[in-house]
């Protein structure tokens, strides 16, 4: 009687042992997956987040999927559906009047591409800046060419 | 701000800014080109043109939004009824390096902010007529009333393109409106400054002087 005992104890610990043991030393490592969320950044020119801004995203048959409202820092975040990897985002400034963008997030290709769209290919402020410079300053010298040429032509008429 | 995005009015809406804008600066080019060459006025153009591109860079963060400077009553008061296809120019460049606006309302941001600039220069003009005097207060004060004016006006007129969407967005343009009262005090003083500076230093640069007047 007693030494059942003793053996069903030994038994149990035996199991109770393995059991902890193919758990510790073995270093199982477990995946668990998660779908977490898309975030998008509204902000303007310059730098400003677009705050309280409406937010509109429709999926690829430009049925509304969800609805809500930029934070502080401009951002909005929502979760993508299984089995629908692209979304239409559109947003509209409240606190501007006026002003609405929208933007294409398509999911098989963003894996692809680091999964960053839209921010960091703007080119910088300045360089637009000067960009937009570049055609006044070409501007005013096509007309100063031609009122060159036009002084040369009477000149040489005379 | 006083820049409305594409795809927010209505066709119609659309279709008649671009209407007007073309029509005016047909209007403008034709009236210039009997009182001299318009080729000559480019470089100046070009010069009051690039301080309009860049003026939408400054911003002043006003309550939770930020506003930026206009200048289209300085581009009236410099440039005369050529303001209107320069700040066409302007707000072109604007609308595809900056992204402010957009190229299917530029017709109708060129008519909110255009046709103030024409107004600015029509008080200026019409202001220093009937004061002849030469001193360079007068017409820093009479350059600071247009540019008051002609933003107050843009932004009624951005208002009222608004408003053209339906009741939902009055108090959207009533925000519009508030917010963009100190850019009308910073103007007033901005085109007061530039006139005075301007009227002391290169008075040709001032086009509403001399347009039909001195000039050729």
């Amino acid at each position: 009687m007693n030494g059942k005992r003793v053996f069903a104890i030994f038994v149990m610990l035996l199991v109770l042992s393995c059991l902890s043991i193919s758990t510790v030393s073995a270093h199982r490592l477990h995946i668990v997956h998660k779908l977490s969320e898309i975030e998008i950044e509204a902000y303007f020119g310059g730098g400003t987040p677009c705050r309280d801004a409406n937010v509109n995203v429709y999926d690829k048959e430009g049925n509304l999927y969800i609805d809500g409202v930029t934070d502080d820092e401009g951002k909005f975040r929502f979760s993508p559906k299984i089995g629908m990897d692209e979304y239409k985002v559109v947003v509209e400034a409240v606190h501007m009047p006026g002003h609405k963008a929208e933007t294409v997030i398509n999911l098989s290709q963003e894996a692809a591409g680091a999964g960053a769209g839209g921010m960091g290919t703007e080119m910088p402020l300045y360089t637009r800046a000067i960009a937009g410079f570049g055609y006044l300053i070409g501007l005013a010298g096509a007309a100063m060419a031609y009122m060159g040429w036009k002084l040369k032509r009477k000149y040489e008429n005379q | 701000m006083v820049h409305i995005s594409d795809g927010i009015l209505s066709l119609p809406v659309l279709a008649a800014g671009w209407a007007i804008t073309i029509a005016l600066i047909a209007v403008v080019l034709w009236w210039s080109k009997r009182k001299g060459s318009i080729v000559e006025e480019i470089p100046r153009l070009s010069v009051i043109t690039s301080a309009f591109f860049v003026a939408s860079l400054f911003h002043i963060a006003i309550g939770p939004t930020s506003v930026h400077l206009i200048l289209n009553g300085l581009m009236g008061v410099t440039l005369g009824i050529l303001a209107y296809p320069a700040i066409f120019i302007g707000l072109l460049l604007q609308a595809f390096l900056f992204g402010h606006g957009g190229i299917t309302v530029l017709g109708v941001n060129t008519i909110d902010m255009g046709v103030p600039a024409l107004v600015a220069h029509g008080i200026f003009k019409v202001g220093n007529k009937l004061i002849p005097s030469e001193s360079i207060t007068s017409k820093a004060v009479l350059g600071a009333l247009a540019g008051g004016i002609a933003v107050a006006l843009a932004v009624l007129l951005t208002a009222g393109m608004l408003c053209t969407l339906g009741i939902e967005y009055a108090w959207a343009i009533k925000a519009l409106i508030l917010y963009h009262i100190p850019i009308i005090v910073i103007e007033t003083v901005i085109v007061g400054s530039v006139v005075a500076f301007l009227a002391r230093v290169k008075p040709e640069l001032i086009g509403s002087f001399g347009l039909g007047g001195e000039r050729k």
